[in-house]
């Protein structure tokens, strides 16, 4: 007995398919960076018309540099978020990062490379934790990261203490390694009149690597799928888990990253600072066109978003403005994104072309 | 080309009608003091469907979940191919050909229509952790193997979300037998679905019966077991309440039993109408 | 087996590499004995109880001096110290409650938000408990019913740092308020301002260096008349430091408070003066003064608050004052 289905004409197989192309206002609109796109544009074009002193390469590079030192966190946030989780932590964990090379080097007399070593397998070692703990007890990825938040927090500013006397850690300046990693972390070159910040450079590497890792790798796929259907993701044999805490540990590499950026730029850390900016990257990632309950988003969105956050921080003091206001605008632009992702994701889900 | 032929061309050539797949023995689980599940004797054989009916709380999703490795059983026995074996994970059973389509878990709607045909077996050009996804061939051989089991979507790059719920399972069971599956797990696969979707979804439990595949078809709704199922089971406060064969039951059998059989009997007599 | 033997390696070679890198490596801590700066709050042996109450947000190396000031004063007057701090209003309210409650002998308190703290003020001062303020509430301590005050002027420190500003020929400082909403840091700026009128005010995350630093980069660049930058905070001030590197303009820095590194600043003429409030006299002084008013029914101040600051530090006496930053108690 053969059944054969009547629902559809079948075409041999080798026929070549005959596709539907949808209008290209669809699949662009189905995109999750244009919302944050167009928004890039027109805050661009506004502060340029707006503020004299922002139309000028120097302006422009002050304003990649402010993004990227949000933005290369951001990007991991981004990831986590489409990964269907969050980090509270990631804003203390720079310092926690920085502080544990700095303090380390300095108590014991060590080359700063080993105490960069020893900084990054702590970094990593909490965001295992943070994974692992989210996975092991099923608790919310919101609360867990509280906590690791607040125990960070509480022992970046105790250790100090105790270490050093003071809430602020020492300077490392005159210790052997300083100047080979603080050219690979925080050095900046000139071309003509303006300066370019290596983590810019990073900052633009890690996007790449994110947006290849999302699109073009089995990882990516693995990314999606534990963020959008996390039980169905697994029946079908993706390693939910290991894919989860590997995202969380991406989180506190790129933390570890621009602590060691804050730490060789600024040679003394005060250990209290850090706090507030986990939202500032959640800001920058949802922004970007990341679902906050997650499965949906990209690199290249976190990064517009990152962008916006960098260009509006400081176009507000090329235009002169009182800055007082940054926050409550910067809040205006969480809340329209939000209603543009909302949109978006009822334009791609909701419309049945079956 | 009928669907038959195509599920025929990606089943396994070694399985033969009747040999036993899954064989459970005196299976049981428990979750902490509560017994879900006991004393459950099943052979799912190939090319057969054994249908597996019971009210909700019944056990029977602690039974699809023993078999598709999300839960270690607690008692008994669970052979795979004549070897008794424990399944850890979903992947595990996954290697032993035991593919599981869940109801409302069967695909990521936000992902598109080829990356949910692929999610778990991605094709990769090598083995080192950027290595790139072959996408183009990856939509080429979706697009392909959903047309020749009749499912037409428009775009492969849509969000599966976009499909109806009928299109959903047929994707999903289409993925399992594309890569490999010896024995189909369906969990309740028409229970959200209209009549039309329903009849599409039972087409391809029997196209898969005739390839040669293990099906084990999870549901409460009797006359739809009843259409294509050769074995059936009706389960009750986690333990057997029947176990017969196509032949020693009639559907309404099935139906009482379902709706309860003796209990409904007392019942009527104490409602006295 | 072979990723054992692996690890194994791994830890060996990682073990050479640590200890090699410790035995050659130079600029860290100085190997000296501990030097005594702040001391811990031996069990008291004049028997006083004192509650140390401030609305500290914890970090900030300020409070650490305060802190490092009490303690010794603590020490040598043999006073039990028990320090607590909330910046929130309400909950500092709290604290003073509870030392009122646990009758300590004396209470020091900040008094940051003076209608929130009366309540709690009144209940000491109604179980006889002697109550003094420090850092903040110059103009209410006395209507509170605090005894003695001991504390700097925020308007009065910002004027005097003005008016130097203004002796030395500038014109357009720009005073950064590194924590939004407070009013001891708007009152610095209002005090600058009275002096010289061309200031503006810019609000900046204080807990974010970077952040400063490229938002005072791009409000350098954006008006080129800003001849200084007044800081409200010594960290923020090593930001400014970087920001006009970076866009390259010739404005002066001048800062409130101190730390390590800004008094090496000082001395290397990278920052003009700072205005020093000395935190560290401020929390000795309000536990001596208690110690004294229990003990010899004391008063200090003649009936007025005590002013701490402003204390200048500049190129002409920086190298008196340079190794007591390095003690944390200036």
């Amino acid at each position: 007995m053969s059944h054969t289905v009547q629902t559809a004409p079948a075409p041999t197989p080798s026929e070549p398919t005959n596709r539907v192309t949808l209008g290209w206002t669809n699949r662009v609109l189905a995109r999750p960076e244009v919302g944050a796109l167009v928004a890039a544009v027109i805050i661009f074009v506004f502060f340029l018309s707006a503020a004299p002193s922002f139309r000028s390469a120097e302006s422009f590079f002050t304003v990649l540099y402010q993004s990227s030192t949000i933005g290369i966190v951001a990007v991991a946030v981004g990831l986590l978020m489409i990964g269907g989780e969050f980090d509270l932590s990631a804003g203390v964990i720079v310092y926690t990062g920085g502080l544990v090379n700095s303090m380390l080097c300095w108590y014991f007399g060590m080359n700063l490379w080993v105490g960069a070593l020893v900084s990054l397998a702590f970094c990593l070692a909490i965001g295992f934790l943070n994974g692992y703990l989210v996975m092991r007890t099923g608790i919310p990825s919101f609360l867990i990261t509280l906590g690791t938040f607040f125990v960070l927090q509480g022992a970046n500013l105790g250790v100090t203490k105790l270490v050093t006397g003071s809430v602020s850690s020492p300077d490392i300046s005159r210790i052997d390694g300083y100047d080979s990693l603080g050219a690979i972390f925080s050095s900046s070159f000139k071309i003509g009149p303006v300066t370019v910040w290596i983590t810019v450079l990073w900052w633009l590497l890690f996007v790449a690597l994110a947006a290849w890792v999302l699109t073009r790798t089995r990882t990516g796929n693995w990314i999606y799928a534990v963020g959008g259907a996390p039980d169905s993701a697994r029946a079908v044999g993706v390693p939910v888990i290991k894919t989860k805490i590997g995202l969380f540990m991406t989180v506190s590499f790129l933390g570890w990253f621009v602590g060691m950026h804050t730490l060789y730029r600024f040679n003394t850390l005060q250990a209290g600072n850090g706090v507030g900016n986990e939202f500032l990257y959640i800001i920058a990632a949802v922004v970007g066109g990341t679902l906050l309950t997650g499965g949906f988003g990209n690199a290249v969105g976190v990064a517009i978003g990152a962008f916006i956050f960098g260009m509006t921080s400081l176009g507000i003091v090329y235009a002169g403005w009182d800055p007082n206001w940054f926050r409550a605008f910067l809040g205006v632009m969480l809340l329209l994104a939000v209603l543009v992702n909302l949109y978006v994701k009822r334009l791609s889900t909701a419309r049945k072309v079956g | 080309m009928t669907v038959t032929d195509t599920l025929a061309q990606h089943a396994d050539a070694n399985l033969t009608k009747g040999e036993p797949l899954i064989e459970t023995i005196g299976i049981g689980k428990s979750y902490g003091a509560i017994r879900a599940l006991r004393g459950i004797d099943l052979r799912v054989n190939a090319g057969e469907v054994t249908c597996v009916l019971g009210d909700n709380g019944a056990g029977k999703s602690t039974l699809i979940k023993i078999m598709s490795g999300l839960h270690r059983h607690s008692e008994g026995t669970l052979k795979v191919d004549g070897r008794e074996i424990t399944l850890s994970s979903p992947r595990e059973a996954l290697d032993h050909g035991i593919a599981t389509v869940y109801q409302d878990l069967a695909v990521v709607p936000l992902m598109e229509v080829w990356r949910n045909f692929f999610l778990g077996s991605e094709l990769t050009g090598g083995r080192f952790p950027l290595a790139p996804l072959k996408t183009r061939q990856m939509k080429r051989i979706a697009d392909e193997e959903l047309r020749k089991m009749g499912i037409v979507v428009k775009n492969i790059d849509q969000p599966i979300g976009t499909l109806s719920g009928g299109q959903r399972q047929c994707v999903a069971i289409a993925r399992a037998v594309y890569f490999g599956a010896r024995v189909l797990i369906l969990d309740e696969p028409t229970a959200a679905l209209g009549v039309k979707q329903s009849g599409v979804v039972l087409k391809y439990v029997a196209a898969a019966r005739d390839a040669g595949l293990g099906v084990v078809f999870i549901t409460h709704n009797p006359h739809h077991a009843y259409l294509v199922g050769d074995h059936f089971v009706i389960l009750k406060l986690g333990t057997t309440a029947l176990d017969r064969n196509r032949a020693d039951v009639t559907l309404d059998e099935l139906t009482t039993q379902m709706a309860g059989g003796d209990e409904l009997t007392e019942l009527s007599h104490e409602l006295g109408r | 087996m072979t990723t054992r033997r692996f690890g194994v390696r791994l830890l060996a070679v990682a073990a050479v590499v640590t200890l090699g890198a410790t035995a050659c490596s130079g600029g860290g801590r100085e190997r000296t004995d501990d030097s005594d700066s702040g001391g811990g709050n031996a069990p008291g042996s004049s028997g006083f109880t004192i509650a140390f109450i401030t609305h500290e947000t914890p970090g900030d190396t300020f409070w650490d001096k305060v802190k490092n000031g009490a303690q010794q004063a603590a020490k040598d007057t043999g006073v039990t110290l028990k320090y607590s701090n909330d910046p929130d209003a309400a909950k500092q309210a709290v604290l003073i409650q509870n030392a009122v409650d646990s009758k300590v002998s004396g209470i020091a308190t900040t008094l940051v938000t003076p209608n929130a703290l009366a309540g709690s003020v009144k209940a000491a001062t109604d179980a006889k408990i002697p109550v003094v303020g420090f850092n903040s509430g110059l103009d209410q301590y006395r209507q509170l019913g605090a005894l003695m005050y001991f504390g700097s002027d925020e308007t009065l420190a910002g004027q005097s740092a003005g008016q130097r500003i203004a002796q030395d020929g500038g014109k357009h400082p720009l005073c950064v308020i590194q924590q939004a909403g407070s009013v001891a840091l708007e009152a610095r700026c209002a005090g600058v301002k009275s002096a010289v009128p061309g200031s503006e005010n810019i609000q900046v995350n204080g807990a974010d260096d970077a952040a400063v630093t490229s938002t005072l980069q791009a409000k350098l660049s954006q008006d080129k008349s800003i001849d200084y930058i007044v800081t409200l905070g010594a960290p923020q001030a090593v930001d400014a430091i970087k920001a006009i590197e970076q866009a390259g303009s010739s404005a002066k820095i001048v800062t409130f408070d101190l730390n390590a590194q800004v008094a090496q600043d000082i001395q290397d003429g990278r920052i003009e003066f700072s205005i020093d409030q000395q935190p560290y006299v401020q929390g000795y002084l309000a536990v001596t003064s208690l110690y004294l008013n229990l003990k010899n029914g004391n008063d200090i101040g003649g009936g007025k608050a005590v002013l701490t600051g402003p204390s200048f530090v500049d190129g002409t006496n920086i190298a008196t004052i340079l190794p007591f930053t390095k003690n944390n108690t200036r």
